[in-house]
């Protein structure tokens, strides 16, 4: 069982600080009136409580909130980031971009195996070149044309000369 | 501060009035939750003052309490979507800024490596570094600077709830009911630490006391 100094001083900081019922602290206050000791050890309580004033509170910001804001506009920046590379995304977009390669190929080939190549050439200077690209590949048959003529020219009577 | 954001907070204090809890502060989060940067901004000016003395009431490095203080508040900017307005304002913010003040106290004693973990446990009542008795040893001409500092060595080697409990009533002037909802306990449980606490505090500064410091005068 505790002495009634004991009990006094296990409630005498919430005694000081006003926090106890009003009938226990008129209990303690009547204690106190009656007992040198626990009054000096309530004296020492409230002075050494009251040294705490001591510490002056911290100067006061200026500027805080703008510099507060520009931090929060740098963390949205990074969330953004973090968003974008975020392993589950950065995997869909891998897959994405690979799936549209491959359908890129396959719709290039399709479309060259339907309609062949080379295409007709569209302009007329390109059609004309054509044109001679393709008499300049008859050379070789008309010089082979023009030799066999010049050979019966010689075979024959009248171009050797001894039907004089 | 713009109009617009103060008209969204109070119609959204009004909404808060109807719930469990209503202050202009859960107000502003609500409109912010609720896309209105503005009423963030707002957050930041109504309060930056109480979360910056705070902070510097725990770790006493006015230059580093501005750095913190910007992780409270990218802290309260986070929680947006998962905020819900169950108690006061100050309360959730209080209980952010004692974490925040708290890990820096810690990663400090980890880096200084005088401390050992297990003395430094999470909200733990175990002993914290104690200064060296014969350093409290008083000169008679005593500066106010070093009183200060006397002071706040003090308050620092109190183990971390205790310290937590002395800050928010000592300098916040929360009554213990709202000290047990920020730390997360009960009433009778502040009770007791505060106890302890100025029963500590009370050893430490003794000799501070008698040599005639103290100001509060003595009923």
């Amino acid at each position: 069982m505790a002495s009634p100094c004991q009990w006094v001083r296990g409630v005498l900081a919430a005694y000081l600080d006003g926090e106890l019922k009003s009938s226990t602290a008129e209990a303690v206050r009547r204690h106190l009136e009656g007992c040198e000791s626990c009054r000096a050890h309530a004296r020492l309580l409230r002075e050494s409580w009251g040294l705490l004033e001591e510490v002056p509170p911290a100067p006061a910001p200026t500027g805080f909130t703008e510099r507060m804001m520009a931090r929060i506009v740098e963390e949205k920046d990074l969330s953004a980031l973090a968003s974008r590379l975020r392993p589950d995304r950065l995997r869909r977009q891998v897959v994405a971009s690979v799936l549209g390669v491959a359908a890129g190929l396959v719709f290039g080939f399709a479309v060259y195996s339907w309609t062949g190549l080379p295409q007709e050439p569209a302009s007329p200077v390109e059609r004309e070149v054509s044109r001679n690209v393709s008499f300049l590949e008859d050379v070789d048959l008309l010089d082979e044309i023009a030799v066999i003529e010049a050979m019966d020219r010689l075979m024959s009577p009248d171009e050797t000369g001894d039907g004089a | 501060m713009a109009k617009a954001a103060v008209a969204v907070a109070r119609s959204y204090e009004r909404e808060g009035r109807r719930g469990a809890a209503a202050d202009y502060d859960v107000g502003l989060m609500l409109a912010f939750q609720k896309g209105n940067e503005l009423a963030f901004q707002e957050l930041v000016e109504r309060n930056q003052s109480r979360v910056i003395g705070l902070i510097y009431r725990f770790i006493s490095d006015a230059s580093n309490a501005e750095d913190l203080a910007q992780e409270v508040f990218l802290r309260i900017y986070r929680a947006r979507k998962t905020y819900k307005p169950t108690a006061k304002f100050s309360t959730w913010m209080f209980r952010i800024t004692a974490n925040v003040s708290l890990n820096a106290l810690r990663s400090r004693a980890n880096r200084r490596d005088d401390v050992s973990i297990d003395q430094m446990s999470d909200f733990g009542d175990g002993p914290r570094a104690m200064p060296d008795p014969d350093s409290h040893l008083p000169d008679l001409h005593l500066h106010q600077r070093e009183l200060q500092e006397k002071v706040q060595e003090a308050i620092q080697a109190l183990p971390e709830k205790q310290q937590v409990a002395v800050i928010l009533n000592k300098y916040e002037g929360m009554s213990y009911a709202d000290i047990a909802r920020t730390i997360g306990c009960t009433t009778m449980a502040v009770k007791s630490l505060l106890a302890r606490a100025r029963d500590n505090l009370k050893d430490r500064l003794l000799l501070y006391i008698r040599t005639g410091r103290g100001r509060q005068r003595v009923s």
